[in-house]
């Protein structure tokens, strides 16, 4: 386990720590149930979505990971990664494994805080399913106006932001893409 | 079986996705392209677990600690910088996908918030909702990364709101 992981683990235990000393015995086991659902739930999809996103990482082309959206990409790669994210369809469970492989494959983080955020914000197919039946035509084009230049904006900020990130400084999944034998990956 | 597809879509869709991309690896890269990849996400799935667990722990708390109606008490007719700051602060503690989101920006309005506040409150919960983060961003992407799209993308709903207030559009909450 690594520090980054021991500490969301001590927020997990002092939140539910808080939960049981503030509201008692029954909202902390009520969370804990819903944990264990969504274990259940969440353990064969992200089981399926790791090979994906791994396989995916084997399919991008050197050249788009490490070019068009590589580290030195700059503004162009942030638009690109932009348009991407717009046309990213489906759930956080395509969307994460599909950016672990870009980033496994050498794509620049700040391109993908971009891709991130225009998949978030500017998701069509988020808009179309649920967003215009519900809150209406008029709604959805002034949030689309007011948030369409948010992903670029992220990317330029977290170009900016790297800095203070040095660990983002090795690709997120270091497994060589060249000749190595299974098992031979390094992980971090 | 027409049920059990509708059930497990998810998976059914991730399964289609994953065996199509196995093949396209097989075709173009080779067989130990394949072998790699399976041994990577297999790497992959022992450093997930774990912080997967925590994840969902702080999740299911939040929830609990942040009950319905908790956030609404926050939000009203707050104008100014004031009033994006707090939509801002309210997107990101909002849980749940957008079946959750959409209706609470009614109980915005029926508070009285301005159109900023509710594009704000919108595009924070879209960017940086704790629900996705802790579940899927910080286990798949680690902690740096989601910190550092965190900080980068915190500003940006209130630039958002600000932008919707001077937008020419005239939009009005549909009354049904």
């Amino acid at each position: 386990m690594t520090t980054t992981q021991a500490l969301v683990w001590l927020m997990a235990v002092g939140a539910f720590a808080l939960l049981l000393r503030r509201d008692g015995i029954v909202p902390a086991r009520r969370a804990l149930r819903e944990t264990g659902g969504a274990m259940l739930r969440l353990l064969p999809v992200i089981g399926v979505a790791l090979p994906m996103a791994t396989l995916f990482a084997e399919l991008v082309p050197p050249d788009v990971a490490e070019g068009a959206l590589g580290r030195g990409s700059g503004l162009v790669g942030i638009l690109l990664a932009t348009t991407a994210g717009m046309l990213l369809p489906g759930g956080p469970f395509v969307a994460f494994p599909l950016v672990l492989g870009f980033l496994a494959a050498g794509a620049g983080p700040a391109q993908m805080v971009a891709l991130i955020s225009a998949w978030s914000v500017l998701g069509l197919h988020r808009v179309l399913v649920w967003e215009m039946p519900v809150m209406g035509r008029r709604f959805v084009l002034l949030r689309l106006a007011s948030g369409a230049a948010l992903p670029v904006l992220a990317g330029l900020l977290a170009e900016a932001l790297m800095l203070g990130f040095p660990a983002l400084e090795q690709p997120a999944f270091e497994w060589s893409r060249s000749a190595v034998l299974p098992g031979e990956h390094v992980l971090r | 079986m027409r049920r059990f597809l509708a059930r497990h879509a998810t998976l059914v869709v991730l399964s289609c996705l994953s065996l199509s991309a196995g093949l396209a690896v097989l075709a173009l890269r080779g067989e130990a392209a394949v072998w790699r990849a399976l041994w990577a996400a297999l790497d992959l799935a022992i450093f997930i677990f774990p912080v997967l667990g925590a994840g969902l722990l702080l999740a299911a708390t939040m929830r609990q600690l942040l009950p319905e109606g908790a956030l609404s008490r926050w939000l009203g007719a707050e104008s100014g910088l004031r009033g994006l700051l707090l939509a801002s602060l309210v997107g990101i503690f909002t849980p749940g996908g957008p079946v959750a989101a959409f209706p609470l920006v009614l109980v915005l309005l029926r508070a009285g918030a301005d159109r900023g506040a509710v594009i704000a409150f919108v595009l924070s919960w879209a960017l940086n909702g704790f629900q996705r983060i802790l579940i899927w961003e910080i286990p798949m992407l680690g902690l740096e990364f989601s910190l550092l799209r965190f900080l980068a993308c915190l500003p940006l709903a209130v630039v958002g709101g600000l932008i919707a207030r001077r937008m020419p559009a005239s939009w009005q909450p549909d009354p049904r």
